[in-house]
């Protein structure tokens, strides 16, 4: 009796190792797997930048007033401020609904547009606002801009908007220059990204997109964004 | 209660197998191949460093899933329900502590003193409470595996053996 019983432990003591190899190689199997299988869906989103040509350089110069925005255009007739987050999904929806007549006003030199580049949905947040001002001193704020939208992955934070990835939209979109990529891994933007978070108390916004018309808040009716009511209010003043 | 536990132990066991275990299996697989979200889904609770947080996220539906499967099957149950339940309890914590820090995942885009909607407040809360009453249930579920891992219907059959002896 007593020889069986020690027989079944041994035999336990074997299973139970060998169960927690398996499952550790399942693990780390898994781990590999689903860490290749993101980079592959993070490439394949760039392709949606194939294409892409940049477009004029329009250089952005920093607001004076408070907040040190991004100014693209200054003394147009009308002003407008933006106040976006690289990874809040509303942006984006503003951004495919309005952002190429935006684009339009800054290029026809129609309107001053003002960028405040917010950073508060986490650390890839900041690198991406890091790696926007960074394209603005390349002149090309714009186009980055637009790009950065366009493959904005459904998650925030969920390592999509690594330094590495960041160039390679640059990359993309032919914004190539070293001093793009040099500026991008060394954070060289951060004091920037830090004065536009927190001039949000200053001028009580609190989320994102918040637009602002010549100072004044701008107080959507529909309940997505329309671009035709958003282009009344512009030539409202 | 004791006789009752004891007549039908078998069967309790090996449904709560199936039940945590499929639970196990059904959370994993569905982010086990969408691992970018669920790194960003592990990120958003803002407890761990980033890159530690992307790992987890990676780690643990497959982690998950195969505990699961041993639950299923039925193979070193008590080592399985051990982690099954500490599992558990690691959500259950990080779903207090984000309750505790009143910080509002599902909200996109508010931040910086941002206010939801009272209503959708609510909403939020409800769904906490919900989760860990979830949790908690599968919780005392591998709780009562450890003291009665052997079921029916399972592979490791030296649980008859030591019933025997």
């Amino acid at each position: 009796m007593s020889k069986q019983a020690k027989a079944v432990t041994g035999g336990d003591h074997f299973t139970r190792w060998l169960v927690i190899g398996m499952v550790i190689l399942v693990v780390i199997t898994g781990v590999v797997f689903s860490m290749i299988s993101s980079s592959t869906k993070a490439n394949e989103s760039f392709a949606a930048l194939k294409g892409y040509s940049l477009g004029q350089p329009v250089a952005a110069t920093i607001d004076s007033a408070p907040g040190s925005g991004l100014v693209l255009n200054t003394g147009a007739p009308v002003k407008i401020d933006l106040w976006e987050d690289p990874q809040c999904p509303v942006c984006r929806n503003f951004e495919t609904s309005i952002g190429a007549y935006v684009e339009d006003l800054v290029r026809s030199k129609k309107a001053t547009v003002v960028f405040h580049v917010l950073s508060f949905l986490g650390p890839e947040s900041i690198r991406a606002a890091n790696a926007l001002m960074c394209s603005a001193d390349e002149s090309q704020y714009l186009d980055f801009h637009k790009a950065l939208y366009v493959v904005q992955p459904a998650l925030e934070n969920s390592g999509f908007y690594s330094n590495e990835n960041l160039i390679k939209i640059g990359d993309y979109i032919g914004l190539k220059s070293k001093s793009f990529a040099d500026c991008v891994t060394s954070g060289a933007k951060l004091n920037l990204v830090k004065a536009h978070a927190d001039s949000m108390s200053i001028y009580k916004v609190t989320g994102t997109p918040t637009v602002f018309i010549n100072g004044k808040l701008w107080q959507r009716k529909a309940n997505g964004f329309d671009l035709n009511e958003f282009r009344s209010a512009v030539e409202a003043g | 209660m004791k006789g009752f536990n004891a007549r039908y132990q078998r069967t309790i066991s090996f449904i709560g197998r199936i039940i945590l275990g499929a639970t196990l299996v059904a959370a994993g697989g569905l982010k086990a191949f969408v691992p970018a979200e669920a790194a960003g889904a592990v990120a958003a609770y803002k407890i761990l460093p980033v890159q530690l947080a992307h790992l987890v996220g990676y780690a643990l539906p497959w982690l998950e899933i195969a505990i699961g499967v041993l639950l299923i099957i039925g193979s070193s149950i008590r080592m399985a329900s051990v982690v099954a339940g500490g599992i558990m309890v690691l959500f259950i914590g990080a779903i207090i502590s984000l309750w505790a820090r009143g910080l509002l995942i599902d909200c996109g885009c508010f931040g910086g003193g941002g206010v939801l909607a009272a209503s959708k407040v609510g909403e939020v809360h409800r769904t906490y409470a919900l989760e860990i009453a979830r949790d908690l249930g599968l919780a005392l579920v591998a709780l009562y595996l450890y003291f009665f891992p052997h079921g029916l219907f399972s592979v490791e059959k030296s649980a008859y053996h030591n019933e025997e002896i």
